[in-house]
């Protein structure tokens, strides 16, 4: 490269760091979240957040945690609120990365249920609020099961049964498939053991012959057009596979099932504090809660908001979780010392 | 005009390709060589750990598998490809370019929009099976969706118009006198199309195979959606190495593997068109 081209380049990079620094001005009257879309926090409850309190927020959607994260460490002061599932709220309270929240400026703070709190992400609960709740589950079409000859499905090691050849349908994630293995054989999710991981190998590639998709977003329109009659997803799936077709039935496995928690948490360089703690304390009201938790169909854990319930979410047991189920589920931890294993076993079952 | 001010001419685009390609390039090859820590955040120690999982056998399958994809999309595209080229390359000028205007006109329309069309199609419940079903030609549904072929159905109908166009520009140039001098000397239309036609424009069959090849590797969307994850290749791993994974690291050696495929596609293509400087690709 000759000087001249070596002087541009220059220039152009100082262009860009100008306009770069011009975007990370702070603004009052205003907050940013960065959360998932799909009405995620719903337009509704933020238009009477900005009417009632004047303060404009702007919605960054993105579509996994890692963007999320990119996003966050490139430019923490460009937002103020991020939501992000348990092991992301994990990795950015340990990087640093988060607000220690001043409960004192929340009063709805008390109406979380302590259920949801101090978990293995933010063990003293300094970072996190709870926001939606959701589960893995088994989706089951009964009448089609019986119909090819199994036995109905109650666990995930009915899921073997040789009748139910091409007809089951599961989330796309090597942590997830392998957790149900692991479970069907009596183990903890993310097992580090060489001898059970090796035994979990072999009893995952019996499976592939009954699988006909791996789906992580829509999963639930496999079993509503019929090409599967069983299918491992995320609680707000059923809850819509559910809806399409009642012959869809619930079924929460006897060995355990994974629950994920989406949280709020705060930038530490967040350019409006003061707005976004008004934020926090108003989607925790109790009516508000339950506005949210109609509109998105995940589990809130908001306690005092289950009065405004309507009914049938509080009759649906994949939304209103009962007690026992919520006892049976644990959290994927330690992804990241079986990931690199496990992703290799899981395009070895795939190439099969 | 002097050498030296007409290099500086070039100097924009140098700049915008060494700013947007150059150095992204360099990053992932350094980030290749890097180690993460358990929080997935990238740790500036030096490992070949990265390379020495891409050359696993199993992984190694995986390239297998998108360079057959690859491969078979390209040979697809050009049996298709090639007689509508031909055809449209022959029409009387308006008609030309409304026939090049409809080639194109797909990609007006978003390419995930367009896959799920062939969903809408193939499906158990899609148009064909109700068709079918409908005529009494079948009595269940047949399963058509999450398969290789159909992957590579959905690749070969993304990458189409890339060999039409190169095809088309080529027989576009053919010199006609040439095809009347070999029927003139008694040469059938086969014998002409097979030993004048194919020949001359053997640089767009070539062009437009490496145009179609090179992307193949890389629309995992497709394969996701069409394959219903049932097949794994190199774009869908880098996807997941790179994101829910958190292994960059990782995902940075693949993706260096994959234009290590891409680039022997290149040096392949250099070698048969002699075009050093790919501009028969642009044309």
């Amino acid at each position: 490269m000759n000087r001249k081209s070596a002087v541009l380049l220059i220039a152009a990079a100082l262009v860009f760091a100008a306009a770069a620094a011009a975007g990370a001005q702070a603004r009052p009257g205003e907050i940013t979240l960065m959360t998932w879309g799909g009405d995620f926090v719903p337009r509704a409850i933020i238009e009477e957040f900005e009417k009632e309190t004047g303060i404009k927020v702007h919605y960054k959607e993105v579509t996994s945690n890692e963007d999320m994260q990119s996003l966050l460490e490139a430019n923490p002061d460009q937002y103020d609120l991020i939501i992000c599932t348990d092991y992301m709220v994990d990795i950015l309270r340990q990087n640093g990365m988060l607000e220690v929240l001043d409960k004192s400026q929340m009063p709805n703070y008390s109406n979380i249920n302590p259920v949801y709190l101090n978990k293995y992400y933010d063990p003293e609960s300094e970072y996190a609020i709870p926001y939606a709740i959701s589960i893995s589950l088994l989706l089951v079409n009964q009448e089609e099961v019986e119909r090819l000859g199994a036995k109905p499905i109650t666990t995930y090691s009915d899921l073997w049964q040789p009748e139910l050849r091409s007809k089951v349908v599961v989330v796309d994630w090597s942590v997830e498939i392998m957790g149900i293995v692991l479970k069907s054989l009596g183990y903890e999710y993310n097992e580090t053991d060489p001898a059970k991981v090796a035994e979990a190998r072999e009893k995952l590639f019996a499976l592939k012959p009954n699988i006909v998709r791996f789906e992580t977003n829509t999963p639930e329109d496999s079993l509503i057009n019929g090409e599967a009659v069983a299918g491992f997803m995320y609680s707000n799936q059923a809850v819509k596979g559910n809806a399409a077709d009642p012959r869809l039935q619930p079924v929460f496995p006897t060995e355990g099932m994974p629950i994920f928690m989406d949280c709020w948490v705060m930038s530490k360089a967040a350019p409006n504090k003061e707005g976004a703690y008004q934020f926090l304390d108003f989607i925790m009201r109790p009516e508000i809660a339950a506005e949210i938790a109609d509109i998105t169909k995940f589990t809130t854990p908001n306690k005092a908001a289950e009065p405004f319930l309507p009914e049938d979410y509080r009759n649906n047991p994949m939304l209103n979780l009962p007690d026992e189920v919520v006892e049976n589920t644990s959290f994927y931890i330690g992804v990241d010392k079986v990931l690199v294993e496990y992703e290799h076993i899981y395009t070895e079952f795939k190439l099969r | 005009m002097s050498t030296w001010k007409r290099n500086l001419l070039a100097a924009p685009v140098l700049l915008w390709i060494g700013l947007l390609v150059g150095v992204p390039m360099v990053l992932v090859v350094a980030l290749s060589f890097l180690s993460r820590d358990n929080l997935g955040n990238i740790v500036y120690q030096f490992t070949l750990d990265n390379y020495r999982r891409v050359l696993d056998p199993i992984y190694l399958r995986v390239f297998w598998n998108s360079l057959l994809l690859a491969l078979l999309t390209g040979v697809i595209t050009l049996l298709i490809g090639y007689p509508v080229a031909y055809i449209s390359a022959n029409l009387p000028p308006r008609r030309r370019a409304l026939a090049l205007g409809l080639i194109m006109l797909p990609f007006w329309i978003s390419s995930l929009l367009r896959t799920y069309g062939w969903m809408i199609l193939l499906g158990n419940t899609g148009l064909i099976n109700n068709l079918l079903l409908a005529l009494g030609i079948v009595d269940r549904p047949l399963p058509m969706m999450y398969k290789f072929g159909t992957s590579l159905v959905g690749t070969a109908y993304m990458l189409l118009p890339f060999m039409v166009v190169a095809v088309f520009n080529s027989v576009d140039k053919l010199d006609r006198s040439l095809l009347e001098a070999s029927y003139d000397l008694g040469a059938s239309r086969r014998q002409t199309f097979f030993h004048i036609t194919i020949p001359l424009t053997l640089p767009g069959i070539v062009g437009g195979f490496t145009l179609v090849f090179i992307p193949a590797l890389g629309l995992y969307f497709v394969s996701d959606l069409l394959g219903g994850g049932n097949t794994v290749f190199l774009g869908n791993l880098i996807h997941t190495m790179a994101t829910r994974g958190r292994n960059r690291p990782l995902a940075a050696a693949f993706s260096l593997g994959m234009v290590a495929l891409a680039l022997l596609v290149l040096s392949l293509y250099w070698k048969v068109s002699k075009d050093k400087s790919g501009e028969a690709l642009f044309q």
